[in-house]
């Protein structure tokens, strides 16, 4: 038994089934599916995803969904979250992104993004679009470690399983030793020695973002062990 | 009556009388009954013996000698007699009883000690003199659900002074996540002590069972202690997102080890 | 040169002109403050014009956020409902007496400020909302003075002073890609330091003394100091401005409230 789990889908409906026909094929059985964030975007039909992840086919996995970068510029769009008129996305995608992601999203269907999870704790493993921080937290195998290392000591799990960078990668943080020295107004404290064992962060891939050619992970609880998988699709 | 064996209890607050008695109610070879006197038809030793105690039958304390009459045979009948309670009073000295009384051993003599047949040493608090007498605020919080850190904050402003001085606090508490805690603090004894009480959880809108509060001490400001207990209470709202989160997670404990960032 | 790092005053006049007499005896070069001059407190535009007087460099605490931008620090800030309905008394107070200029002061109150390898922050360089405490995990800790750049962080936001050295730390990263050969990578981390500044106005140790900490750039000795100073005429001040009496009680005895400190990595999202 196994979990899929799925980043970056972005509207590219296409490209999401080729990766639930990939799942299907997996000789070790995926039980679990989850989507970490990102079903809409500008890569396609929004609406046609949404309604293809809100509607299972019969024998076909629940996914488990949460919120990702541009759920939340859905909600800014449409006034429900704190900060209103997406200037993030305003500041990557310029006023077309604006308009087409405005257009492509119904009001009900952003109502059903809004009714997500920000993440899920399942076994030791935290599984959320960017990091504990801030669904933007984009994390790569080029984030300072000591970076790294704070986002797995926030999420309060072994394994953090993002997808904001749309990066495939498995990345071993061994926080080995630290000594700790703290004095109060009540005199100098015994040092404390703060090494851990070591966690990882692994970035799942994206879906939809390059066309043509999709990424997801696969875990296995039992084994401990991560799978990328490509897929190629036309 | 000859079979029944009435214990009166007495001495200041604080001394230990409760918890003196309570090590008799959880044997249960007698039938057992309480009464405690001027203290009206709820306070909270009695919902306290009621919850923990759940066979001990509570007399309501008018009409006692007619109740006293239709007693089973071999009743065992404690009557716990509050601080404020004139140890001379016709009631009192009609009745057939043991007399114990509760005191710190460091007091010699007392009205207590006058009274009683036997002396117990209790708790070691400090007695008020007769001539300055504490006073006794209590209110009923039935209904009322409490913040559980609002109400440490409470109870540690309350008992170092910060609305009087205050030589004795205990009531029953309501938390959201469904418990009911009874908390005793006694001038001198060391911190506030939280009992959880061994009740069914209340996961269903305000509970609808006892829960108080009693206060004793001098200059008590009793406004600002209402307000202030009323500003850890939880509201409508509030008290029914903490019982569905509760209810989820007793579910999912008993499930699954999962949990939703919300 | 000897820093003196001062922090949350809270609108308490006479506990700073105490500390400020300290600094003098102590013969300090610079005076550096790291923000919450208003809040809880009776006199919040003396205190502000005491800092400006002496031109002493300050940053942004989050009471002196909420009084320029509004109150919107959402309710996970507070340890308990008790403490939220207080501060909310306290912030309307305060709203309600300082003058338009010191508002307007507040607003240009920086987050951080720098002088070479030191850096100062009310709460966290992350928010002024974050608590830094001396229980925090050490890697996340370093995680905080190492996105600064620097090698000491003076923060507040606690109430109760402490130093954290934080030493031979090493840290391996092990990164595997498709299609990359793995990459392994160590670092070492040299002494990083994190000095808490206590609190000047609303002392959170157990005592009603004030709290602040003086730093000597050429040594990098700290040394926690703590000024007892004539509290009773703060919490008569407090009475008589018709602030909650509990204000006046919890400060005589070096107990008040200070925001939820249970979990130290929430960031609110507001």
């Amino acid at each position: 038994m196994q979990w899929a789990i799925l980043s970056g889908i972005e509207g590219n409906l296409a490209a999401y089934e080729a990766v639930l026909q990939d799942i299907r094929r997996q000789r070790n059985p995926v039980a679990d599916l989850y989507i970490i964030g990102d079903v809409v975007g500008l890569k396609g039909d929004n609406e046609a995803t949404i309604e293809r992840v809100r509607s299972p086919r019969s024998g076909e996995l629940e996914p488990q969904v949460c919120i990702g970068w541009w759920e939340e510029q859905c909600f800014s769009l449409h006034g429900l979250s704190g900060l209103p008129d997406a200037p993030e996305l305003m500041a990557q995608f310029g006023g077309d992104g604006v308009k087409h992601l405005w257009k492509s999203v119904s009001r009900e269907s952003v109502g059903w993004l809004r009714s997500l999870h920000f993440g899920f704790h399942e076994l030791d493993c935290l599984l959320i679009h960017g990091s504990t921080v801030s669904y933007a937290d984009e994390l790569t195998p080029d984030t300072p470690a000591i970076q790294l290392c704070d986002r797995l000591i926030r999420a309060d799990a072994n394994t953090l399983f993002c997808g904001r960078s749309g990066l495939t990668f498995e990345c071993w943080v061994t926080p080995g030793k630290l000594r700790s020295t703290v004095t109060t107004l009540d005199g100098k404290q015994e040092p404390q020695e703060q090494g851990k064992t070591p966690r990882r962060v692994v970035g799942v891939g994206s879906v939809g973002r390059i066309p043509g050619q999709a990424t997801y992970t696969l875990y296995n609880p039992g084994s401990d062990r991560v799978t990328f998988n490509t897929v190629s699709y036309s | 009556m000859d079979s029944i064996t009435l214990t009166a209890i007495a001495g200041p607050s604080g001394s230990g009388k409760t918890t003196w008695m309570s090590q008799f109610l959880s044997n249960r070879d007698r039938p057992l009954f309480y009464c405690c006197p001027g203290m009206g038809a709820a306070s909270v030793d009695l919902a306290r013996i009621a919850y923990c105690f759940p066979w001990v039958h509570l007399l309501p304390e008018e009409q006692t000698p007619q109740i006293f009459a239709k007693l089973p045979d071999r009743a065992l009948v404690y009557l716990e007699l509050g601080f404020h309670l004139d140890l001379t009073a016709p009631l009192l000295a009609s009745l057939p009883c043991h007399r114990v009384a509760v005191v710190p051993s460091g007091l010699q003599t007392s009205p207590w000690h006058d009274w009683a047949d036997e002396v117990i040493f209790g708790n070691d608090i400090a007695t008020p003199t007769p001539d300055n007498l504490p006073e006794l605020w209590r209110s009923p919080l039935t209904g009322q659900v409490f913040d559980a850190p609002s109400l440490d904050e409470i109870a540690i402003e309350l008992t170092e002074g910060a609305y009087g001085q205050v030589q004795r606090v205990k009531g029953i508490f309501e938390l959201p996540d469904g418990r009911a805690f009874h908390v005793d603090f006694v001038k001198g004894l060391p911190g506030i002590e939280y009992t959880e009480l061994g009740i069914p959880r209340w996961l269903e809108g305000r509970p609808d069972r006892f829960s108080g509060i009693e206060v004793v001490g001098w200059n008590l400001e009793k406004k600002t202690i209402a307000q202030t207990l009323l500003a850890g209470c939880l509201s409508d709202g509030a008290i029914a997102q903490y019982q569905e989160q509760y209810k989820s997670l007793m579910k999912s404990e008993t499930n699954q080890e999962e949990s939703i960032l919300t | 040169m000897k820093l003196a790092v001062i922090s949350c005053i809270h609108g308490n006049y006479e506990a700073l002109n105490a500390v400020l007499s300290d600094i003098d005896d102590r013969k300090a070069d610079q005076i550096y403050c790291l923000g919450d001059l208003v809040g809880y407190g009776p006199h919040p535009n003396a205190v502000v014009e005491m800092i400006r007087s002496l031109d002493i460099p300050t940053c942004q605490g989050c009471w002196d956020e909420d009084i320029v931008e509004g109150l919107n620090a959402c309710e996970c800030s507070y340890p308990s409902q008790l403490a939220e309905q207080r501060g909310r008394v306290a912030h309307e107070w305060t709203n309600n007496t300082i003058h338009p200029e010191v508002r307007e002061y507040l607003a240009t109150l920086p987050m951080t400020l720098r002088l070479d390898n030191l850096c100062f922050v009310h709460g966290s360089p992350n928010s002024q909302h974050e608590y830094l405490l001396p229980s925090m995990d050490g890697f996340a800790a370093l995680e905080r003075i190492l996105s600064t750049d620097a090698d000491v962080l003076f923060c507040g936001h606690t109430h109760v002073p402490y130093v954290r050295n934080l030493e031979d730390g090493t840290l391996t990263v092990r990164v595997q890609q498709p299609g990359k050969d793995e990459l392994e990578t160590q670092f070492e981390t040299p002494l990083k330091q994190i000095v808490n500044a206590g609190s000047v106005g609303e002392p959170r140790h157990g005592r009603p003394n004030a709290t602040y900490v003086l730093y000597d750039t050429d040594t990098a000795q700290v040394e926690l100091r703590e000024v007892p100073y004539d509290y009773e005429l703060t919490c008569a001040a407090i009475i008589a401005k018709g602030l909650p009496p509990i204000f006046a009680w919890r400060l005589a005895r070096g107990m008040e409230f200070a925001e939820r400190a249970d979990d130290p990595s929430h960031v609110c999202q507001r």
